[in-house]
């Protein structure tokens, strides 16, 4: 792995991350200090713009576009005294998903060096890194990275010497799948219930303590070093296809060798699954796969060579997520994954909007008695009704929806199996045992 | 809401139909204005969209030949010019029914045994979508519920999480000790422990909760369905806000108390004590009968009956005093009959000084109403705990903090009604609240500033800033005392719309008077300052406009009493008067008098205890009459039950006793109606302050639903009763113009809309306006009591060595003696304590926590008086000054005080008697409960005017 193909993932280790030294003898806060001494925020800005970094957490949002969302306020304003923050979305809680993992458990000093970019470029003075609860090592390591860089003057008062400051804290999460949308993600973070708010505002306006705030997935922010020491054009040179950069592809179910890997954004499906991840196991072959984690539509053995970039994926049918492919079998149960993710949803529901909070626990309700084979074919139909019923535009925020694309693509691609469950009386791959 | 309106009228479609809609409020405030009906959950008029329930969808069309269109929350959707919508399509249709259908997953459907049943938002909403089929076949969720005190039931089970309830706890009225716990379809609205609702507002939750998770216990306990209920518009009895509240009464028993809409008092809310403080009508301690009175028929006093046991006092002058509580009408006719130089309201000299400021404040000042305090930029409370004296007062100050956020969140183009947005826009953004006062209070912890003190430091800081206002210095780095007031002047003189609020609780002339005086040079200044001075009592303005040069005080009449013999006086008529300022002492005079005492009243007290000659009066559900608010305005509550003889209006029995005591009189004749009784008045009165009655409509006082109307009785008699007639315009009746003919309404209700939100049926818009106006009409008010107008008696001031100064604090549930008697507000009743500085406390060696006894010395009598208290810390008090709650001394009074450690007898004594009062009150509770539930079976019929004579 070299720096240059792999600008992700090259420094990661995984048994004993680089501390402050040895990350720096790397190459590690070259971009930082390229950023802070030899460019003003705007110029920062208007790289990232032109680099068409999208944003990794799922919704692919450009995120130059995101940044220039914070108002810019001349000395005079006097709103130019408040606080902005910035937030990286470390709680990586989407099933199959685990890509920032590696990075916060291998690298930690690449997400701070990042954050201390993004914080520079929108002016905010205090950031917060909200982790996931349940990563207690990337927890430990990213403590003792952020106290390494205080100590190195990376952090604190006057960044290296310049009139930059920049408190950095770490927050872990008490644990919730909807903290991952962002607006539940800072009311978790001011101590509220961890709901998604009404939008507008948006965070860039209003977001943590009413302040303008930015809030980037891990994967996104840990791009920025590389992108302020290589260049614009480099990053956009990494990917074959229409999206910049690489992506760190994930693999997970009854494949051979499940993992990781950063590819060049726009790698086939087929890439992944086969050349990667080593195929299926012996025996078994392919019923379907999420793409990119557990609230993506189900995509066929037939969209092998799809490329997994945003715009080809959302072609096919699906959305790109978190890149993270979660497979299914042929001789596993379709109907009981499904169940298996709307108990999920269901669970994580914030508890919010009345389709969400009532629909996700009905759609279990039907879906269990069917894999049970005590449903009947108007569950279908009411299955289907609650699909829409939980569709974009209907709810709160995207979680519903989210738990509606696996469900929706179910009943789509593998219909005969629900109506077998219900003519046969039983699951058909368990025989009912 | 709050914030000034563009009110600007925009034409949109709806199902192709052009309607006129305002752009102030979002697109379902602007349906329901239409009155079109759109189901909704969340969403309230008062509390603004959050976009939780997702009931209120509809389908919004780009153009005309947009067929398609898209779902839109009407609740998060502002009104634009030309917008198109549709409520009728079957995508906004199917989806407000799946919403529904999703939200009952969980009901219980048990509404035969739901209090809300009947008037349920729930039942309402969902046959107004046509969810009438049941499809989940899962289990339900259950909840355990919580005990949450003696006024608010919990049934968890029922609720549809539209978060409504904790939207009014704690974002809208600051509860602190409710909120949202769990999540998915676990939502659990409650406290973390079981407990009594510490907000004073607790009482909203049942009007606000569409449907029965949280229900009125009292109701509960002695039920009847909203249309079996004979309901009038009253006014609430127990502050000077006057806010308006629908009575409900069946079988002679008042049931319960609901809020009634008046946009410029009490909005949709009202407070606990006004809630749950209507036990008295129906208490243990009601006079029934009079006493002292040889009464020739069973049922009433008959004219001769008065006459027979007056006569021989007849051209004896009297001595009359008048009540705060009791109705303009009869304070005005005691103060006629009884003449200007024997009239009194029982007040004491100091009192009376208090009075005379009054009258000069309102004769100079227009205060501000509730829904104007809103409005506010900028507030400053001097002395006086209106989230417990006028809770709702507070309540709309609360309101008027948020304009801040508000505004902020209009310059990012956010409109006020989005709720959470503008939380979220405005953090912890307030504007600016200042305390200046001598104990602790609710609104502490909203405040900018709280300037800890005793009332005389605040007199001196209040001159302080009238002579720094007079003298146009510059208002920087201004100290008192150690405490930094430029930035307090500064946002003063620069506010937009600043309010000053003061009160009578401290009972100290110099403290109003120099209220007034900032006002005063405020006002010169060209300031636009705005202002309310809290009185105590529901009338109190109203009496005290009937206060003049020659009225007398307490001090007064107990001069006059002992100068007996000499003077031609006969006796003291008490008009529903507890005299509560009046010393044990000073009562024993008068009991040792040999004067007549005659009082009127509706519950026993000191005085009816001492009267040769008591007379029951009507409580306010019985009774018919005008009540003066702290604004001075005039309102009108109407009988929402036939009294039950001998059981009268003060007034009809003051023309009463007039035909036998002061039968020269030209008023001494006995009314038949009120409407007559006013004109009697404005004939003998030029300067008759009240407009003529109208009453001349027909408004039924009972649902059109009524169960039982011609057998209620049937059990006594098989005849049908007539009815009673009344003579104010509302029948005791399901036959007359509907409830809405009037903006009086008894009740609310309109098709489809069965619960108290149908009121939208009847506004202008939304939150706005009655489509029928309510009369406003406004006392004019002059100073006429001069001699009181010296200022100079110094407050109390801490003299004796180790002595403290104490302020009372006077708790929501104790302020209004009537209020008092309900059982209930006993069994809520918190144990003694007191705060003290830390600092002084640990010279003495005392810990939080301990118990204390408290010497106090009244400044009336000097016996003093000793009670322990529990001791806490308040690190903002000084050494010389505490405050807290002392049962036992229940008047407003500063006092001084001395502490000591008490003994662990006298704690174990206290808890002790506690639990005895408590049992007693429990006691109290249940028996009127039983006794009620046994008179429902026995109805007496025959009423004042008409009715059924052969019981």
């Amino acid at each position: 792995m070299n720096a240059m193909t792999h600008p992700l993932t090259h420094l990661v280790n995984l048994a004993k991350p680089l501390n402050f030294s040895q990350y720096s003898e790397q190459g590690g806060y070259v971009g930082a200090r390229n950023a802070l001494l030899e460019y003003s925020p705007e110029q920062v800005l208007e790289l990232v713009k032109s680099s068409e970094l999208k944003g990794r957490g799922g919704a692919g949002f450009p995120t130059g576009m995101k940044w220039s969302f914070v108002p810019q306020f001349d000395e005079h304003d006097r709103r130019a005294a408040q606080n902005k923050y910035l937030v990286c979305n470390a709680d990586e809680m989407e099933p199959g998903t685990f890509k920032d993992r590696l990075l916060l458990e291998g690298v930690p000093h690449q997400l701070i060096e990042a954050m201390i970019i993004a914080a520079y470029t929108i002016g905010a003075n205090k950031a917060y890194i909200f982790l996931r609860g349940e990563y207690f090592l990337a927890a430990q390591r990213l403590q003792q990275a952020i106290d390494e860089a205080y100590q190195a003057g990376w952090l604190g008062k006057n960044i290296q010497q310049t009139n930059f400051h920049l408190d950095l804290y770490l927050h872990t999460s008490a644990g919730r799948y909807i903290c991952g949308e962002e607006t539940a993600l800072i009311n978790a973070l001011e101590g509220k219930r961890a709901n998604p708010r009404a939008k507008p505002p948006f965070p860039q306006v209003a977001g943590l303590f009413g302040k303008p705030t930015i809030v980037n997935n891990v994967e996104t922010l840990s791009n920025l070093p590389h992108i302020l020491k290589n260049g614009v054009n480099w990053f956009k040179e990494l990917s074959p296809g229409s999206d910049a950069g690489t992506k760190i592809y994930g693999a997970c179910g009854r494949v051979k060798t499940p993992g990781l890997w950063e590819l060049p954004m726009g790698a086939t499906i087929g890439q992944v699954l086969n050349d990667h991840a080593g195929g299926l196991c012996e025996g078994l072959s392919l019923k379907g796969l999420l793409p990119g984690g557990a609230s993506t539509d189900f995509l066929l053995p037939e969209h092998l060579d799809t490329p997994m970039d945003y715009d080809s994926i959302a072609k096919a049918g699906s959305r790109l997520g978190t890149g993270g492919l979660i497979v299914l079998d042929d001789k596993n149960c379709p109907v009981a994954m499904v169940l298996n993710l709307l108990q999920f949803f269901a669970q994580e529901s914030c508890g919010w909007c009345t389709p969400c909070r009532d629909g996700t626990p009905w759609a279990v309700e039907l879906l269990t008695r069917i894999e049970q084979g005590t449903g009947t074919v108007d569950d279908i139909d009411s299955l289907l009704k609650l699909c829409d019923f939980m569709w974009i535009g209907k709810t709160h925020c995207a979680l519903a929806p989210g738990a509606v694309e696996p469900l929706k693509s179910a009943l789509k691609y593998f219909n005969d199996d629900f109506v077998e469950h219900i003519e046969k009386g039983c699951c058909p791959y368990h025989g009912g045992h | 809401m709050t914030f000034d309106k563009q009110n600007s009228q925009v034409t949109i479609y709806i199902d192709d139909q052009p309607y006129q809609v305002s752009t102030d409020n979002n697109l379902l405030a602007g349906v329901l204005s239409q009155k079109l009906n759109l189901p909704y959950f969340c969403w309230h008029p008062s509390m603004g969209s959050v976009g939780a329930c997702r009931q209120c969808a509809v389908t919004q069309y780009q153009d005309e030949n947009d067929q398609r269109g898209r779902l839109v929350m009407a609740c998060t959707t502002p009104v634009t010019d030309g917008m198109r919508i549709s409520l009728k399509d079957s995508q906004s249709e199917q989806f407000r029914e799946q919403v529904i259908a999703a939200m009952m997953t969980n009901h219980p459907h048990d509404c035969p045994v739901c209090a809300e049943g009947g008037e349920c938002h729930l039942q309402d909403m969902t046959v107004m979508t046509g969810h009438t089929h049941r499809n989940y076949q899962g289990e339900k969720r259950t909840f355990n519920n919580q005990y949450l005190g003696e006024f608010v039931g919990h049934e968890m089970n029922r609720c549809i999480t539209c978060y409504r309830c904790v939207r009014f706890y704690k974002d809208y009225a600051g509860g602190d000790d409710f909120g949202v716990y769990g999540s998915k379809n676990q939502v659990y609205f409650g406290r973390q422990q079981e407990g009594q609702l510490e907000s004073e507002f607790s009482g909203n939750l049942v009007e606000v909760c569409p449907t029965g998770v949280f229900t009125n216990k009292l109701f509960s306990a002695h039920y009847a369905r909203k249309w079996d209920l004979q309901s009038a518009p009253s006014i609430c009895a127990h502050c000077s806000i006057g806010c308006n509240t629908s009575v409900g009464e069946r079988y002679g028993s008042v049931r319960r108390v609901m809020n009634r809409y008046n946009q410029a008092i009490n909005g949709y809310f009202l407070c606990d004590r006004g809630r749950f403080g209507i036990g008295f009508v129906n208490g243990e301690k009601r006079l029934r009968q009079a006493s002292g009175i040889r009464q020739s028929s069973p049922e009433r006093l008959s004219k001769l009956d008065v006459s027979k046991a007056l006569v021989h006092f007849r051209g004896k002058r009297f001595i009359g005093v008048g009540s705060a509580r009791a109705s303009f009408e009869a304070n005005y006719l005691l103060k006629q009959f009884v003449g200007n130089s024997k009239f009194s309201l029982g007040l004491t000299e100091r009192q009376m000084q208090l009075a005379s400021l009054h009258q000069q404040y309102l004769s100079q000042y227009q205060p501000v109403s509730i829904a104007d305090i809103e409005q506010s930029d900028f507030v400053l409370i001097v002395d006086e705990d209106i989230t417990q004296t006028a809770p709702r007062m507070a309540l709309a100050v609360r309101q008027a903090l948020r304009n801040a956020s508000i505004e902020k969140a209009s310059e990012l183009g956010v409109p006020h009604w989005q709720d959470s947005a503008v939380r979220t826009i405005g953090g912890q953004e307030l504007s600016p609240l200042y305390l200046i006062q001598s104990m602790g209070t609710k609104l502490d912890n909203v405040a900018e500033q709280v300037i800890m003190q005793s009332t005389a430091a605040t007199i001196k800081l209040l001159n302080l800033m009238t002579e720094l206002i007079t003298s146009n210095a510059p208002l920087i780095d201004i100290h008192h005392q150690g405490q930094q007031l430029s930035s307090l002047l500064n946002q003063l003189v620069s506010a937009k719309k600043p309010l000053i609020i003061g009160g009578w609780s401290r009972q100290s002339p110099q403290l109003l008077s120099a209220i007034m005086s900032l006002l005063d040079v405020l006002t010169k200044a060209d300031m636009p300052v705005r202002s309310a001075i809290v009185a105590q009592e529901v009338n109190q303005v109203g009496a005290i406009s009937l206060l003049d040069q020659q009225s007398l005080s307490v001090e007064d009449i107990l001069e006059n009493v002992k100068q007996e013999q000499s003077s031609e006086v006969g006796g003291i008529i008490f008009l529903e008067q507890e005299l509560s300022g009046v010393s044990q002492t000073q009562l024993e005079q008068l009991k040792q008098t040999q004067l007549a005492i005659i009082a009127l009243d509706h519950s026993e007290n000191a005085v009816t205890a001492l009267a040769d000659i008591v007379l029951p009066a009507a409580s306010v559900t019985e009774g018919d009459g005008h009540y003066v608010n702290y604004q001075g305005l005039i309102q009108r509550y109407y009988q929402v039950h036939p009294n039950r003889l001998p059981i009268m209006d003060s007034w009809r029995w003051l023309t009463l006793l007039a035909t036998t005591l002061f039968a020269e009189h030209p008023l001494a004749k006995e009314a038949q109606s009120l409407s007559q009784l006013h004109d009697d008045c404005r004939q003998y009165d030029a300067k008759w302050p009240m407009l003529p009655l109208d009453d001349h409509y027909d408004i039924a006082r009972e649902s059109h639903r009524t169960s039982g109307r011609t057998s209620k009785t049937a059990n006594i008699s098989v005849h049908e009763p007539k009815t009673t007639q009344s003579t104010d315009g509302y029948r005791f009746s399901m036959e007359g113009s509907k409830p809405s003919s009037t903006a009086e309404m008894p009740f609310t209700w309109a098709p489809g809309w069965n619960s108290n939100q149908s009121i939208t049926q009847f506004q202008q818009e939304v939150a706005g306006s009655l489509l029928l106006p309510m009369t406003t009409q406004y006392l004019s008010i002059a100073q006429s009591i001069a001699k009181y107008c010296d200022h100079s008696e110094a407050v109390v001031q801490t003299s004796q060595a180790n002595a403290l100064q104490f302020s009372q604090q006077i708790k929501w549930y104790q302020g209004d003696w009537q209020a008092g008697l309900t059982p209930e507000f006993t069994l809520i009743e918190s144990t003694n304590y007191i705060f003290l500085s830390s600092d002084y406390a640990s010279q003495q060696g005392w810990q939080s926590g301990q118990w204390l006894q408290v010497s106090c010395m009244s400044s009336k009598d000097n016996a003093p008086t000793s009670v322990i208290a529990e001791l806490f810390f308040d690190p903002r008090l000084s050494d010389e000054l505490c405050y807290g709650q002392l049962n036992e001394l229940a008047t407003f009074d500063v006092k001084q005080v001395s502490l000591m450690a008490a003994s662990e007898k006298q704690v174990a004594d206290y808890k002790m008697r506690r639990k005895a009062e408590h049992t007693k009150a429990e006691q109290a509770q249940q028996y009127m409960l039983e006794r009620l539930k046994q008179q429902d079976q026995f109805i007496p019929i025959r009423l004042m005017n008409g009715g059924l004579d052969d019981v």
